[in-house]
């Protein structure tokens, strides 16, 4: 089944890896966004059937940009994933206030990401 | 068709958009402009084939630039979907076609070739003939991801700066927090991201060096050893090709006779690590340690979740909490099933309890490890590991001989699905050469075969010391009990009839095996580690002593012995010492390739038998290893991490010594010198300290008065054994190198071009005046690509220069070849 993703990363090499990944692993359709206010707008626009989100950022970082996803009407029924090199308790306790589908750990491995991301959101391998 | 390559320019889109171009569209070049002011500025300036314009371009919109009057290429324009009446003048600004958002993408590549007349990369499907589509698209990911890690590499390897910038700081007694931040996060970024490109070890090194920075705990001299090191063994770390897995490649067995064309084995996936605990924190930092290290992991926080990870797919080992529920049934019934299924799935259990009951209960369960609580993350996972490398150790292998090629297959596919890796001969007079290049764990022999018979090839292993004990199993049509007893007789182990039944040939082949195996691992391995032992080690140099006669290879032999190691065991306890020791011996196992040998000979000291290498090679390895060891502290619950360091010699054969005893003595007198010189370094034989008659003589002299990078430089040569002296005064330096009776002579002299009082240039001058260069070679350290001074360094007689700021591994490589010279 066609899905379309939405990545959300500041790093070039990571978004463009996952991108690779995502739509060759997976054959989805994937939109890159390198920043939070990116991604809200492009989330916006076009749709995606999910959002892969970095935690580091610099501006908006994941956990803001996933609020604001929540609280604007048109995106909050996206599922977001967040992607993080780190798991701290405080991060962990953060995150749950922010109903995210799921965290992926950095780095990930390209041949699994699109696994992953299918097994979170419990989506027919 | 033009033969310059076409030009694609995508404005307003994200930058996804341009990169999935530039893949699709082989042959095409794609660029970007964020804005309409820059869309305007990049079609005046070059000839294009083709423009992506979004409707929406932020900067004035699409009209601003298709009215702009540059001489419009075709141009596709991408509109918001519902947004009004079609406009009837597009076509008259130049546009060709129109899409709408959502883009369909494919729908864009089709087009856009169309128009470029290039070949579109896109849609396998329509290539007959192509790939199985999953490998064809892992081949393919793989490939792009290689392609992606050219582009990064660069940009990527830059941030480890950031770390050296820290260490130096630090060094000087002067970071601040902004230097620390910055490394901080460099390193965060790193951790998560060079382990996608095949970097795991990069990974972990990174998120040790972001520990290490985090909080605000000052640091001290220690810490700034300890980053330097880790930047070191980083950009070392990515500067190799990148490996999808840390597992050491699969050694690749020259088979004595497979058949030509022959696919090679698919690429394994890595290995699958199950962790099974109601703690999800701890079960998500061990995941995340084990990712790090080359394996995926996947977490389940009870029984019920556990079977479901088990049932989608068979992980290669399991870590389970034994308190997962009260009565434990569910927990171990779990265990027992695990166990019990071929293939067995090898289950660690970690546990608060260790009542003896408990481990009984375990091993009887099957569990093959048993880990107590509380436990760092790392530890579990060199227990893991541990495990899975007893798993691919396990793989036996057996050489089959017969003349009969149906039989070689037929052996062949009847061993192979149950787990033994088969080697075939047809040519029984090359069954010399095969047994020594195979090893093999068994042979099978046919009787009958032309010019020599499987009973005399039989005789000659048995009166040879390293076939005597391998199993010999015979193949034959004749089964008359005359025959029966002649085989047993020239030292047979047993004998399947022809034409053989699969059952009985696999079970006969197997349980020899596992008699082998079983023996082998209560005789040739050190119960603590699991390397070889002594009298193991012994057998395997012989061999490739041997083997590097034959072929006219250098061999050579290092003793390693961890410094300061009883004080780990009085301060810390003898059962962190052994964790010191298996970590070393892991360590080293995944530094040296298959054809090596790695040994415990008990105490702290390891020996490793380097194949094909000599003693300066050897000792550049040792010493990288040396260099992760001492970045990779060993972390102990509730206590400071362990550093470890250890000292080696290394002895070369024949030069060193004509045989095996020879060697050991001179490696291990060599230990003893790297010891007596301060440990914590690594020395080839024959290596002289700093003679004290009337001209000092070192390999390298330092000439730099940047306290921080001396002394840098001086402890990353110390550790390659190199003799180095330091001085951060160009007069003083030239002083003592020059004159009818020199105070000092130095090899190779590392010098920097900005020095107080005398620089660079002036001792140069001064070393050439009094013909000096004619046995020193000066390597001048110059900043940053100052073109002229380096021109001038070199017509003045500099062997060579390196710029500021340069990575140490790169220059040790310089020192390397001007020592050389």
């Amino acid at each position: 089944m066609s899905r379309r993703i939405l990545i959300v990363d500041d790093e070039d090499d990571i978004r463009e890896v996952a991108q690779m990944s995502l739509e060759m692993v997976a054959g989805w359709e994937v939109i890159a966004a390198g920043s939070g206010e990116e991604g809200l707008r492009l989330a916006a626009r076009h749709r995606p059937d999910a959002i892969l989100l970095d935690v580091m950022m610099p501006g908006m970082d994941g956990p803001a940009t996933a609020l604001r996803l929540r609280a604007d009407p048109e995106t909050a029924g996206i599922p977001v994933i967040l992607l993080t090199a780190k798991v701290q308790p405080a991060d962990r306790r953060r995150f749950e206030g922010l109903a995210v589908a799921g965290v992926l750990a950095k780095p990930f491995d390209p041949m699994e990401l699109a696994n992953q991301v299918s097994s979170t959101l419990g989506w027919p391998g | 068709m033009s033969s310059a390559p076409p030009r694609v320019l995508v404005a307003g889109f994200p930058d996804g958009v341009a990169s999935f171009l530039a893949r699709q569209l082989r042959g095409a070049t794609v660029e970007t402009a964020a804005d309409a002011g820059a869309a305007c500025a990049e079609l005046a300036r070059g000839e294009w084939s083709l423009l992506l314009l979004d409707g929406e371009i932020p900067g004035g919109g699409a009209d601003g630039v298709l009215r702009a009057g540059a001489p419009a290429p075709p141009t596709f324009l991408c509109l918001p979907r519902g947004g009004g009446a079609p406009r009837a003048d597009l076509q008259a600004l130049g546009v060709t076609r129109t899409f709408f958002h959502p883009l369909d993408r494919q729908a864009l590549v089709r087009e856009a070739a169309a128009v470029l007349g290039t070949p579109s990369a896109s849609r396998p499907a329509a290539e007959p003939g192509a790939h199985p589509a999953a490998e064809g698209k892992a081949d393919a990911l793989a490939d792009a991801v290689r392609q992606a890690w050219e582009r990064f590499r660069g940009p990527v390897t830059a941030r480890v700066d950031a770390i050296e910038a820290a260490a130096i700081a630090l060094l000087e007694g002067g970071l601040d927090e902004e230097t620390r931040r910055h490394a901080e996060r460099e390193a965060h970024k790193l951790a998560g991201s060079v382990g996608t490109f095949g970097f795991a070890q990069g990974s972990r090194l990174a998120r040790e060096v972001e520990t290490l920075l985090q909080g605000s705990a000052p640091l001290g001299q220690a810490e700034a050893l300890r980053l330097s090191d880790a930047a070191v063994a980083l950009r070392r770390e990515l500067a190799r090709p990148p490996s999808p897995s840390t597992a050491p490649p699969p050694r690749a067995r020259p088979a004595a006779e497979r058949p030509e064309g022959e696919p090679a084995a698919p690429p394994r996936p890595l290995p699958l690590l199950l962790v099974v605990d109601a703690d999800a924190e701890l079960a998500e930092r061990i995941a995340m340690e084990a990712s790090g290290r080359g394996m995926r992991a996947r977490v389940a926080v009870d029984v019920a979740g556990a079977r479901v990870a088990v049932a989608e797919e068979r992980p290669a080992a399991v870590l389970l909490d034994l308190a997962l529920d009260r009565e434990d049934t569910g927990t171990l019934a779990l265990l027992a099933d695990l166990s019990s299924h071929a293939p067995r799935v090898p289950v660690l259990v970690l546990t608060a309890r260790s009542s003896f009951a408990d481990r009984v209960e375990v091993a009887r369960m099957g569990g093959v490890g048993f880990l107590q609580k509380p436990v760092a993350p790392a530890t579990v996972v060199d227990a893991v590991e541990g495990v899975l490398q007893r798993g691919r150790q396990g793989r036996a292998s057996v050489l089959a001989v017969d003349d009969d090629p149906l039989i070689l297959h037929a052996v062949e596919t009847l061993l192979t699905p149950a787990g033994v890796e088969v080697h075939t001969l047809g040519d029984p007079l090359r069954f010399w050469e095969a047994l020594e290049e195979a090893c093999p764990d068994a042979v099978l022999l046919d009787i009958d075969m032309p010019r020599v018979s499987g009973i005399e090839l039989c005789r000659v292993m048995r009166n040879d010391t390293r076939w005597s004990a391998t199993p010999v199993i015979f193949l034959t049509a004749r089964t008359e009990a005359e025959t029966v007893q002649r085989v047993f007789a020239e030292g047979a182990d047993d004998y399947v009839a022809k034409p053989f039944v699969g059952p009985e040939l696999v079970t006969r082949v197997t349980n020899r095996l596992e008699r082998v195996q079983l023996h082998r691992a209560l005789a040739d391995s050190d119960p603590l580690t699991g390397v070889a032992n002594r009298r193991r080690s012994d057998e395997l140099m012989a061999q490739l002593v041997h083997l590097a006669v034959r072929n006219r290879q250098p061999f050579s032999l290092a003793l390693l012995d961890l410094d300061h190691f009883k004080q780990v065991n009085d301060r810390h306890g003898h059962a962190v010492g052994d964790e010191v020791l298996r970590r070393v011996a892991r360590l080293l196992e995944r530094a040296f390739r298959a054809e090596d040998v790695v040994a415990r000979w008990g105490g702290e000291e390891f020996v490793v038998g380097m194949y094909g290498m000599d003693k300066d090679d050897g000792v550049q390895r040792m010493a990288d290893l040396l260099e992760q060891v001492r970045a990779e502290p060993f972390d102990l619950p509730g206590a400071e991490p362990l550093r470890v360091t250890f000292s080696a010699g290394i002895a070369q054969f024949p030069v060193d010594g004509a045989d095996l005893q020879a060697l050991y003595r001179v490696a291990d007198a060599t230990l003893y010198q790297a010891k007596e010189a301060g440990r914590d370094r690594v020395l080839p034989a024959g290596w002289t300290a700093e003679r004290p008659d009337a001209a000092e003589q070192v390999d390298v002299l330092v000439v730099e008065d940047d306290h921080a990078l001396a002394r840098l430089l001086l402890h990353a040569l110390e550790t390659r054994g190199y003799g180095a002296r330091w001085m951060e005064d160009g007069r003083e330096a030239a002083d003592a190198l020059t004159g009818s009776r020199p105070r000092l002579r130095a090899r190779v002299v590392l010098l920097d071009v900005d020095l107080p009082g005398m620089d660079g240039h002036a001792v140069l001058r001064a070393l050439a005046r009094d013909r000096v260069l004619e046995r020193t070679n000066v390597i001048v350290l110059t900043v940053r690509a100052h073109e002229a001074e380096v021109v001038q360094a070199l017509e003045e007689g500099a062997f060579d220069h390196v710029s500021k700021p340069f990575s140490v591994p790169i220059l040790l490589q310089r020192i390397r070849r001007a020592m050389k010279m």
